[in-house]
């Protein structure tokens, strides 16, 4: 039988691999958080095979579960039979929107790219008091949810690159267009080239982002490989600050939440938590660290459409930040950090901070 | 089922607590066995009270009810066979209570068993049946099968930890069985008929558990075995010894081709590999005991055996048995996971039966298994697009299932017969002892409503006697 | 009353970016305003600062947010946040439900009632104000 969609084109194989052992279960902050098998990976192959074995088409009623996934990759990680779900699940994002049929919020998302400089469409960002598009040895990439959602902590961090004397530069930057791809579309040309022409007008060798998920996206699609191909540098910030020395500590009770698109997506585990040791060295691990990271909840669009699920996801997270009694919970993510804060609840009087934002609130105090 | 039906359990149970969406009816139309089945509906009741007034509503309008817990039943347990309602006892999922004095804890059907662990554990207790999907499964599912796990050799299984029961029967009474205390010899023991009962007697909402003090040091030793008839006499041996290994598990030569293919483990392709382990509170206690398992190794013609001196060696020698699961489900597209038990001393017989069967009908089937209680598991690795070698998984089963019966065992250990097992039962349980569990079945499910369709409780044509 | 569908309640006073305010006692109450809560869509989360927080009026001291927007929540008058309504953590789409009810937000005890001369009051300045919002609103 022919294919009909493309993700049975190029993941047939995997989809009837799934033994449905269900051990998927185990590990997904969706299932987690909902209990609701249909969301879980195991439950997402199920509808698949019956697709791919003609029982159902792809339509509107497979949207809730096919589009609420953070691509965490938490379950491909833990598949004893190697079944990559999230690639899965990104393609069969596009055979949907290929049939028209989307989230309303992705829908919607893809729309404002296209007369918008960021995902929320809000086009006078803050101004973070600095010069944009100067000439410099770096270009520091705030992202998205940096610019718009969390500017404190953009602001906190841009004070310490001013700290240590960084000759870096803020662009008139526009989203880096890598989510598009994960919820169906096509990255949008235009605002990379955008990017692209204003990072290399800068002249700087070296692109610093906020966001994992802009190094990513700038690091590994082939949209961006011009920056590669004139030998320009992506690095996401804990990267940047892995070697710098401080000079300030904290005797707090500090743990680390491993960012998806840092750590499971990229292997970055211990850079950041170099930098914490120096300047916190009562340091405790959450229950699940690393490779087993709990994922926040706000990847793969679930923030924009499923804010409810995805704030509860959140919360699930914090659980275990209360296990261990920290005082402060450190990561390097935006959108970590958003959906975090988002969640926390008031009686939960730890706080939370982007690693480069804590460190310049401790040599702040220092002065 | 019908519409009037669906509005009396969103009546029951609340609007955000049912569901009739197709997503939810294609995922809940399987568990982790080949059997697939769509329910009309499904619920997450949070209350034994909820649970009773859905099993009269059944009973009423005569729709059946299936209970599930994590879904990774290997034998078709949570598959609704003849459609009708899951009832998802995932949301119940409570901790209630656990008391070291007392020496037991107290838990909802919904708690998955890692939990549990999690939560002993500071206290220096465990709850010794552990089922290689402990991350996943929950207890009510384990109080279904009875499950076992790798520690049943020493510990036993479930049914030896379940001291009392609140079940919801299928009409929707509620009663209470056995009761906290270690011991008791009052009345019939309905808390071992439901344990194991495969969730067709009633609906367990509320299980204490006896809890066991966990040992605090263990010692692990592995061996290789050139001839698989040498490892199996070694494990009746060793059972037989005078001191009971902790845990000892075999992993065949098979599995070893398909670990070393997908890891880089480079593991010896013998024809056995066993590994043991002794728990205790000193060290002399646990080498004492694995010093006499190494012994019978050595007389049994082990090619290798290796001591681990570390935690972390330990580890490293169980890899191999705790990732022969993910490697099997490489080999091919689809697995037939075999759960059989033989007496101890028909092991070897067995493991040689399993080989013999595999060469007959082409097909691998690598096994690794509860060596230490006779329990294996041969796992038939297969195609199930091609409908030749399809056939020769089914009668590669009845073959090996009519062996076991020959050698006294029983077709399954821990998993449960739901509905992969059924056509067999007649091998194993005379008429008079069907008759029987029909007849148990019958006086407590006269409509039979709850999980029907499972453990050939039903006879060929669909009627119950 | 109601104006073009949104509700709009004559005896409270209203803040120009949308918030709601009523006397009790010696306290305000402010929330948002029905047109607001229907051009937010549903609230996913609001900022529920500490008590004692100082209040200052046209600043903003709480962050609201509905999936695809993030609001600002502006001081109606210079004050100290005294209470929160901490049914919003876990319920936050009760600000679409119900409100000028059970949707409340925040308690402030004002430094000066008088300022509450400041804010939008009464049917035929409340209507002008809105009317030019939703037209506002409308061309964006």
């Amino acid at each position: 039988m022919e294919a009909k969609y493309d993700f049975e084109r190029k993941y047939r194989d995997q989809v009837l691999r799934c033994s449905n052992c269900g051990f998927c279960q185990a590990v997904c902050p969706v299932f987690g958080s909902t209990l609701r098998p249909a969301y879980n990976a195991r439950g997402k192959m199920l509808i698949l095979k019956e697709v791919m074995d003609g029982t159902i088409d792809l339509n509107d009623e497979l949207i809730e579960t096919l589009f609420q996934c953070t691509t965490c990759a938490a379950c491909a990680e833990n598949c004893p039979s190697g079944v990559n779900v999230p690639d899965i699940i990104k393609q069969v994002r596009k055979d949907m929107v290929n049939i028209g049929s989307c989230h309303p919020a992705f829908k919607g998302m893809n729309e404002v790219l296209k007369n918008h400089t960021n995902i929320y469409g809000e086009d006078e960002p803050e101004d973070f008091e600095r010069e944009r598009n100067k000439k410099a040895e770096y270009v520091y990439f705030i992202g998205c949810v940096g610019s718009c959602r969390e500017d404190e902590a953009t602001l906190e961090t841009l004070d310490l690159l001013d700290r240590l004397k960084v000759d870096y530069t803020l662009i008139d930057e526009v989203c880096c267009s890598g989510v598009l791809e994960d919820v169906g579309y096509d990255m949008n040309e235009d605002l990379v080239r955008k990017n692209m022409d204003m990072i290399l007008a800068t002249g700087a060798k070296t692109v610093i982002t906020g966001c994992p998920y802009c190094s990513r996206t700038f690091n590994n699609k082939p949209q961006y490989a011009e920056l590669k191909e004139k030998g320009i540098k992506v690095l996401h910030i804990s990267q940047f600050l892995k070697d710098f020395d401080f000079g300030v500590m904290t005797d707090k009770l500090v743990t680390y939440h491993d960012p998806c698109d840092l750590g499971r997506h990229c292997g970055i585990y211990e850079g950041p938590r170099e930098i914490i040791r120096k300047i916190a060295p009562n340091f405790v691990e959450l229950r699940h660290n690393r490779v087993d990271s709990l994922c926040c909840g706000a990847g793969g669009g679930v923030r924009g459409a499923y804010a409810k699920n995805s704030i509860a996801m959140a919360r699930r997270r914090l659980e275990e930040v209360e296990e261990v009694g920290a005082e402060v919970v450190l990561t390097e993510c935006n959108s970590c950090v958003h959906n975090l804060a988002n969640a926390k609840l008031r009686k939960q009087k730890f706080k939370i901070f982007n690693i480069s934002q804590f460190v310049n609130k401790l040599m702040e105090e220092a002065e | 089922m019908d519409e009037k039906s669906k509005k009396a359990l969103i009546h029951i149970v609340g609007e955000e607590n049912f569901t009739d969406n197709l997503i939810d009816l294609i995922s809940y139309s399987k568990d982790a066995s080949g059997h697939s089945h769509r329910p009309d509906a499904a619920v997450w009741p949070t209350t034994t009270e909820q649970i009773s007034a859905i099993l009269k509503l059944a009973n009423k309008d005569r729709f059946p009810v299936v209970p599930r817990g994590a879904g990774t039943s290997l034998a078709g347990l949570a598959v609704p066979e003849k459609g009708g309602v899951i009832l998802d006892l995932g949301r119940m999922n409570k901790i209630i209570s656990v008391s070291v004095t007392d020496r037991l804890a107290v838990v909802q059907p919904g708690v998955v068993y890692a939990d549990l662990e999690r939560v002993l554990a500071p206290h220096g207790f465990f709850f010794p049946p552990d089922p290689a999907s402990g991350t996943v499964a929950t207890l009510g599912g384990n109080v279904a099968t009875n499950a076992g796990g790798i520690k049943g050799a020493k510990y036993g299984t479930t049914k030896d930890y379940v001291l009392s029961l609140q079940v919801v029967l299928p009409d929707g009474r509620v009663m209470r069985t056995g009761s906290k205390c270690m011991k008791s010899s009052s009345g019939y023991d309905l808390t071992k008929l439901f344990v194991g009962s495969e969730g067709t007697l009633g609906v367990v909402t509320e299980i204490t558990l006896k809890i066991n003090p966990k040992p605090s040091l263990s010692s692990t030793a592995m061996a290789t075995f050139e001839d698989l008839e040498d490892a199996g006499r070694a494990v009746s041996e060793i059972m037989h010894s005078g001191i009971l290994p902790s845990a000892l598990e075999i992993v065949d030569q098979q599995t070893l081709i398909a670990i070393n293919q997908n890891t880089d483990l480079n593991l010896p392709e013998v024809e056995a590999i066993l590994i043991a382990e002794t728990d205790g509170h000193t060290r002399e206690e646990t080498q004492f005991q694995l010093n006499k398992v190494i012994e019978i190794f050595k007389k049994n013609k082990a090619a290798t055996v290796k001591q681990a001196d570390t935690k972390e060696e330990a580890e490293a020698l169980w890899t191999a048995r705790k990732s022969a699961y993910a490697v099997m489900s490489r080999i091919n597209n689809s697995l037939a996971v075999e759960d059989l038990s033989v007496p101890m001393s028909k092991v070897p017989n067995i493991l040689k039966t399993i080989s013999d069967l595999a060469k007959k009908y082409d097909l691998k089937i690598p096994t690794v298994g509860h060596a230490g209680d006779g329990n294996l598991h041969p796992t038939i690795s297969f195609d199930s697009t091609n409908p030749d070698e399809v056939k020769r998984v089914e009668q590669a089963s009845a073959e090996l299932f009519e062996k076991v019966i020959e050698l006294g065992g029983t077709l399954t250990g821990e998993h449960g017969i739901g509905l992969a097992k059924a056509k067999f039962m007649h091998l194993e349980h005379d008429p008079v002892a069907m008759d029987v569990m029909r007849s148990i079945k019958k006086s407590f499910d006269p409509n039979n409503i709850l999980n029907p369709g499972k453990m050939a409780l039903e006879v060929q044509d669909g009627s119950q006697i | 009353m109601e104006i073009q569908g949104y509700n709009m309640p004559d005896d409270l006073h209203y803040e120009e970016n949308h918030f709601w305010v009523k006397e009790e006692g010696d306290l305000l109450v402010m929330g948002m305003d029905d047109f607001a809560q229907t051009m937010a869509g549903e609230v996913v989360y609001i900022q529920l600062p500490d008590e004692g927080k100082r209040v200052k009026v046209g600043k903003k001291f709480a962050k609201i947010e509905s999936g695809k927007w993030l609001g600002k929540v502006y001081g109606p008058v210079n004050g100290e946040l005294v209470a929160v309504n901490e049914e919003l953590e876990m319920n936050p789409g009760l600000i679409n439900d119900d409100c000028y009810g059970k949707g409340w937000m925040y308690k402030i005890r004002p430094d000066d009632k008088g300022e509450l001369a400041n804010l939008i009051y009464g049917p035929e300045a409340v209507e002008k104000w809105l009317l030019a919002e939703i037209k506002k609103y409308a061309e964006e």
